[in-house]
């Protein structure tokens, strides 16, 4: 689902929804993602905005593409532990929204609970009891 | 009364009850061709203006079924006449209830506050319905069955071929021998097969009318609706084949139809209609008449589709050069509709109308 009128680009929400199916264990490591064309037929919008969501998903290694078998999810939560890299980067991206919060006058035990609930509805995280080996 | 005559009165007859209820048959949310939040479903100008259609056009309807009643017999054109006055003013109903209900959502800002979205279901591509190639097997073997007797027919026939009857089973034109005027009819078998075949695989290509309300759900119904419509279509190519084979076997002078007899070829492409209406009616435009379990998870009635009214001029015919897709669901009425933004849309329409001139011309030579 996307919002065609909202202000987040809508290569940057199709990249949001892939991320949070497979955060969610519906788009497990090996499955297919339609073909861009598919997509953009499905969404009824241009597609080289498919293609440059995909395209951000390859980059972050989410996302394998191949001529031959199309997108396939690359990796999800019980690949393995995150790269350093990744860690890095996405604290910082963090930083800015816990300052975004606490600019807007949230409090911290507010920020804490809101994260505690957040993690809780991906029950199938690495490391997680729930987690395939 | 005459097979011609009873023909007009149901076709005019047939016609008008459609019109009259395609409101019925197409989404709530869809209303003369206007996209309508869910929450303004039962807005008073909706309620009136479907009611207001029903009767405008209802009594069109039995006005000019009267009409046919009392014509007499025998002219081709009379039909024609009555079925497009009665397309005209159906049209003409339509766009004046389209106008009031475009004007109310326009002042009261119908989509104010709303979340617009679009919704895929990624399942449609990973199990997708598939275009039901053994029901292609009927018409191709009717077709072949058509051309196999015309070819062992063709030696044996006279230098001049009686290729027109008239509606009591006279020949009224005549055509020097040639393999053209002895096979035209073949040809149009597989263009009418040929085309079905392809605006079929195309529509398969397309994407399901989704309700951003329930994705799943919407998808679920419109792929059952997708099933059984390509089946009716299918079904009935066969039925306009055999409907043909069966003119064809005059021309080869297998036999020779009169009087009553002579709507023997109009009764395979009748029941052809009353299948597709039967699909129409039972599953509603894209599935939405099918029942299904409510919406999974959370549903906001603050989340609606996109309106998309400006992609489609008046309601009608669909122009949007940013969607990749050829063939989308119409919005009033039951089937399937052209992107005329899209090249490839154009081609299609390009390639079906040259092939009917061409028949045509064809023919009349």
């Amino acid at each position: 689902v996307v919002e065609p009128d909202a202000p987040v680009p809508i290569y940057q929400q199709i990249r949001d929804r892939i991320i949070e199916a497979i955060a969610r264990g519906e788009q497990p490591v090996g499955s297919a993602l339609p073909s861009t064309r598919q997509l953009a037929i499905d969404l009824g919008i241009n597609f080289h905005t498919v293609n440059k969501a995909y395209d951000t998903l390859r980059q972050e290694g989410l996302v394998r593409l191949s001529r031959k078998s199309g997108a396939v999810i690359a990796r999800d939560g019980t690949t393995g532990p995150a790269s350093d890299v990744f860690a890095e980067e996405w604290g910082r991206r963090l930083d800015t929204l816990l300052a975004e919060a606490i600019a807007q006058g949230m409090r911290a035990d507010q920020i804490v609970e809101a994260t505690r609930s957040g993690v809780a509805r991906y029950p199938n995280h690495y490391g997680n009891e729930g987690h395939r080996s | 009364m005459s097979a011609q005559n009873l023909t007009t009165v149901f076709a005019v007859a047939l016609v008008g009850a459609l019109i009259c209820v395609i409101p019925a048959l197409t989404a709530p949310t869809l209303q003369f061709g206007v996209r309508v939040p869910p929450d303004r479903l039962r807005a008073p100008v909706l309620l009136a203006e479907r009611r207001r259609y029903f009767w405008r056009t209802g009594v069109i309807g039995v006005c000019l079924t009267a009409a046919a009643l009392s014509v007499p017999a025998g002219s081709r054109w009379l039909t024609v006449l009555l079925v497009v006055s009665q397309l005209a003013a159906g049209l003409g109903c339509y766009f004046v209830a389209r106008e009031r209900v475009l004007a109310v959502k326009t002042a009261q800002d119908w989509f104010g506050g709303l979340t617009q979205t679009v919704g895929a279901d990624t399942t449609w591509r990973t199990e997708p319905e598939r275009f039901p190639v053994l029901w292609l097997v009927p018409a191709l073997a009717i077709i072949v069955v058509t051309a196999a007797v015309g070819i062992a027919r063709y030696p044996g026939l006279p230098q001049r071929l009686p290729v027109h009857f008239s509606a009591g089973g006279v020949v009224d034109r005549y055509a020097d021998k040639s393999v053209w005027a002895a096979f035209t009819l073949v040809a149009v078998q597989i263009f009418v097969t040929a085309m079905m075949t392809g605006l079929l695989v195309l529509t398969y290509r397309s994407r399901p009318e989704v309700d951003a309300a329930d994705v799943a759900g919407s998808t679920r119904r419109y792929g059952r609706f997708l099933f059984a419509m390509s089946r009716a279509v299918l079904a009935t190519a066969a039925l306009v084949d055999l409907s043909l084979l069966l003119v064809s076997l005059q021309i080869w002078q297998v036999y020779r139809l009169m009087d009553a007899t002579v709507a023997l070829a109009a009764l395979p492409p009748a029941l052809g209609v009353f299948v597709l209406v039967v699909v129409s009616v039972r599953m509603g435009q894209a599935g939405t008449r099918l029942a299904g379990p409510a919406p999974a998870g959370e549903t906001s009635s603050k989340v609606t589709n996109q309106d998309d009214d400006r992609y489609w001029k008046g309601g009608l015919i669909y122009v949007n050069r940013d969607d990749p897709a050829i063939m989308v669901a119409r919005r009033f009425g039951v089937g399937w509709t052209l992107n005329f933004g899209n090249p490839r849309a154009w081609v299609a329409f390009a390639v079906v109308i040259v092939a009917v001139v061409a028949l045509v011309v064809a023919r009349r030579r």
